[in-house]
């Protein structure tokens, strides 16, 4: 009954991530990352903003304080894939010795270093994380197969292993003990544990219980010390394995009010609150940020450090991108900026005619602009290289970049240069928005002669794009007078 | 009748005959040169109207064939823009070809935008593939092209073109008229370089020639221009100055046809004809076909 509930949720979870694409809406994809207290807290405080998204997970607070940690045997998607890992690959050894307190270290370190405005939810957020190996190597592997027998085009990320050997490495730590990240590792885990030692349900054990053990050996998570008639309500994920264990019926799940102790450690406290002490200021120094000119955000980012402290590098953005050009920042912009998304347009643009990437992000770091809006919203500006260019250094006739403007951001201007009359590109600074289709489609091989830097990228909070000065240099009937193109022989008719 | 009167007789009738000539002066040339449709009026009647002119679709595309149709969906835009083809111009020429008994109709692209956002914006993809037997196709892959050797080509000496051309029976080209910051004009010859791979490379050779090589291999059965508006500047992608003109121009020979159509509106402000377009000159010189509007049959009719 269990299983299938959480394979039922687990195949919903796929379900609503492979809907991020373009062409249906992607209403309420996100739902699961809504019901998140974690992303819910950490992003609230470190971005000092309410994430309304999130109000959601009140109803997982509220549930935990009543029965405890169901979210993690019952509903967690990375909780389901690892049972199955387990299940798979585990053989019957000694179980690890007890390091549940690493949860409550992560839990700590996540929290205080949001409090001095630094987010790193993403790396250890359970959805986070197995969104991410969904979005950066499942997608790529699923689509290259479509490309085999159906024409799928193959995605491809700028950054897979490491995605990928985090989940391997939160598997593979299944074969040290069943259920090895939950019990010691999972940030979230350590929050709704902490919550359900104040749970109102709790199990207990009847006075005739024999302490046989088999209950404790029953238990995935180590919750249970069957020698002390306990069952830790932190620990527990409510598989109720326990009571199908034990041989008397001796363990009732009822109204226990009485919290249980809470038991961090003071030296794990210490250690939680002096990594965030040196994490925090070392990802918020900007120096390299500075000499990233080419770090484009998606329309619509939040500005930078928000955006940082928003984004849970969950991939979901990169996976909807319909062009590819959303990849992952390796180091960027920073090590916590590890899988964030910046568009790359040599391997595709932003098109004009999307704005999904801001309706699949699950915490508004890009924020959820209307289809226009999200046209205004400038990323970056075009520069030419002259020195590369074809129709500047070479007197051809292309201008493809010009062609592939959707905004009319490239002017062709007559240039005679030593003698060659030609027109030319030009960049209207004015109208171009840096969506990169200019970069895309350049035909200099290696880098483009044309190239999009994150100069003027408008970044905002709140408000809008668009303003009457900026309509008008893209409506049909006002353009000024483009030069008689040189495909036309002069002075012929 | 001896061999005298015989010969007299003929004489006769052989000056009477002449009479005409002489008396009425010179008869007119006759053009012989290729044949021009064009169709003004209901938008909804155009390319059936401008095809009758040249015989009917059944001329064309017989039964059994399987058809391949080039519209320009380069551009996620709005057709009204100008910078695609009419969604409503290419169902009706999907529907001449159903009608004249195509086994398959396969309306293609090799777009410049992203090619999922181009079918959906340009409304083709609504237009289009309700219809049984029709199908629409991207081309987004190498594989779907096919090494061509140029052999008459001055610049373009190969190209990699799109495999549905080369294995279909028949293949219509379906440009709309617009204006381009490159070429001058975008019409027929200039929308085959969606056919190929590899265009980019076209732009560091001389882009003119290398258009009038590539229409040496890559022959249309049919161009059907849609000029129901052109986009007179700012083209190939828009936004630009567009000019309502509620036109269908087909023909068989694709520099008559692109010719013909450059004339039909001003470009950038000013009047220009076939013979000033380098790449429409660039193929008239390969022989592709007629430049002078003065030698072509142009027949008009309203719809």
């Amino acid at each position: 009954m269990r299983w299938a509930r959480q394979l039922a949720l687990f195949v919903l979870f796929t379900v609503l991530f492979a809907r991020t694409r373009y062409g249906i809406a992607p209403n309420l994809t996100d739902v699961f990352f809504r019901f998140d207290p974690l992303v819910f807290a950490v992003v609230s405080i470190a971005t000092r903003t309410l994430v309304a998204a999130g109000l959601l997970s009140l109803v997982v607070v509220v549930a935990t304080f009543l029965v405890g940690r169901f979210f993690c045997g019952h509903v967690c998607p990375l909780g389901t894939t690892i049972d199955l890992a387990d299940a798979a690959f585990r053989r019957k050894s000694p179980r690890a010795t007890n390091w549940r307190w690493g949860k409550f270290l992560i839990l700590i370190f996540l929290l205080v270093s949001a409090a001095l405005g630094a987010s790193f939810v993403g790396f250890f957020d359970p959805l986070a994380i197995l969104s991410r190996t969904f979005a950066l190597v499942a997608f790529p592997v699923v689509t290259w197969f479509g490309g085999l027998v159906a024409g799928v085009r193959p995605a491809v990320f700028a950054e897979t292993l490491l995605a990928l050997a985090t989940l391997v490495l939160i598997l593979g730590l299944g074969l040290a003990a069943p259920r090895f990240w939950c019990r010691n590792l999972c940030p979230l885990g350590g929050l709704l544990g902490f919550i359900s030692k104040f749970s109102l349900f709790k199990f207990s054990f009847r006075g005739d219980c024999k302490a046989c053990g088999l209950c404790e050996k029953a238990c995935p998570t180590g919750a249970v010390a069957s020698e002390h008639r306990n069952v830790d309500a932190a620990e527990c994920i409510g598989c109720l394995a326990c009571l199908r264990a034990c041989p008397d019926r001796t363990i009732r799940f009822g109204v226990r009010p009485a919290p249980q102790p809470v038991d961090v450690g003071r030296r794990e406290a210490i250690v939680a609150l002096g990594s965030a002490l040196v994490a925090a200021p070392l990802a918020r120094s900007i120096v390299h940020r500075k000499l990233q000119g080419r770090l484009l955000r998606p329309p619509g980012s939040v500005p930078e450090p928000d955006f940082l402290n928003a984004c849970i590098h969950c991939g979901r953005c990169m996976k909807a991108c319909p062009t590819n050009g959303l990849q992952p920042a390796i180091l960027e912009s920073g090590f916590d900026g590890l899988w964030t998304p910046r568009l790359v347009p040599r391997i595709g643009a932003c098109e004009k005619n999307c704005n999904l990437c801001g309706q699949v992000c699950p915490t508004a770091a890009i924020r959820n602009l209307p289809l226009e809006e999200k046209t205004y919203a400038r990323i970056g500006t075009a520069v030419i290289d002259r020195s590369r260019c074809l129709a500047w250094e070479q007197d051809r006739a292309c201008l493809v970049c010009d062609e592939a403007c959707p905004d009319n951001a490239i002017d062709s201007r007559n240039q005679t240069i030593l003698g060659t009359t030609l027109g030319r590109p030009f960049v209207n600074e004015q109208a171009c928005v840096g969506c990169g289709l200019c970069e895309s489609r350049c035909p200099v091989e290696g880098p483009a002669a044309i190239q999009v830097f994150s100069m003027a990228a408008d970044r905002r909070k709140t408000g809008w794009y668009k303003t009457p000065e900026k309509a008008r240099l893209r409506s049909c009937g006002d353009q000024p007078q483009e030069d008689v193109p040189s495909g036309f022989i002069q002075g012929e008719n | 009748m001896n061999r005298r009167d015989f010969i007299k007789a003929s004489l006769g009738i052989a000056a009477a005959s002449m009479l005409p000539k002489a008396l009425f002066g010179a008869e007119p040339e006759k053009v012989t040169g290729p044949v021009i449709a064009v169709a003004r009026g209901t938008k909804s009647k155009l390319a059936k109207g401008a095809l009758d002119l040249l015989g009917g679709m059944g001329k064309f595309v017989k039964p059994g064939d399987r058809v391949c149709i080039k519209p320009n969906i380069s551009f996620a835009a709005n057709s009204e823009c100008g910078a695609t083809t009419s969604a409503d111009i290419a169902r009706q020429v999907v529907q001449l070809c159903l009608d004249a008994g195509a086994a398959r109709v396969v309306v293609f692209d090799h777009t410049i935008q992203e090619a999922a956002l181009c079918v959906e914006q340009s409304g083709i993809n609504a237009a289009v593939v309700d219809k049984e037997k029709v199908s629409l196709l991207t081309l987004t892959k190498e594989r779907q092209f096919a090494d061509t050797p140029i052999p008459g080509g001055k610049e373009l000496k190969s190209a990699k073109v799109a495999k549905v051309v080369l294995e279909s029976d028949k293949f219509i080209n379906l440009p709309t008229a617009k204006s381009h910051s490159a070429t001058g004009v975008s019409l027929g010859m200039k929308g085959l370089m969606g056919l190929i791979w590899d265009r980019g490379a076209l732009h560091q050779m001389n882009l003119h020639q290398a258009i009038a090589d590539l229409a040496s291999v890559v022959k249309p059965d049919l161009t059907i221009v849609d000029a129901t508006r052109a986009l007179t500047s700012g083209g190939p992608g828009g936004p630009g100055k567009t000019v309502t003109l509620g036109m269908v121009i087909a023909g068989v020979d694709p520099v008559a046809v692109d010719s013909y159509a450059v004339g039909i509106t001003q470009w950038y402000n000013k009047s220009f004809s076939g013979r000033s377009v380098k790449y429409i000159v660039a193929a008239s010189e390969l022989g592709l076909g007629e430049i002078d509007t003065a030698k072509m049959q142009i027949k008009e009719v309203k719809v």
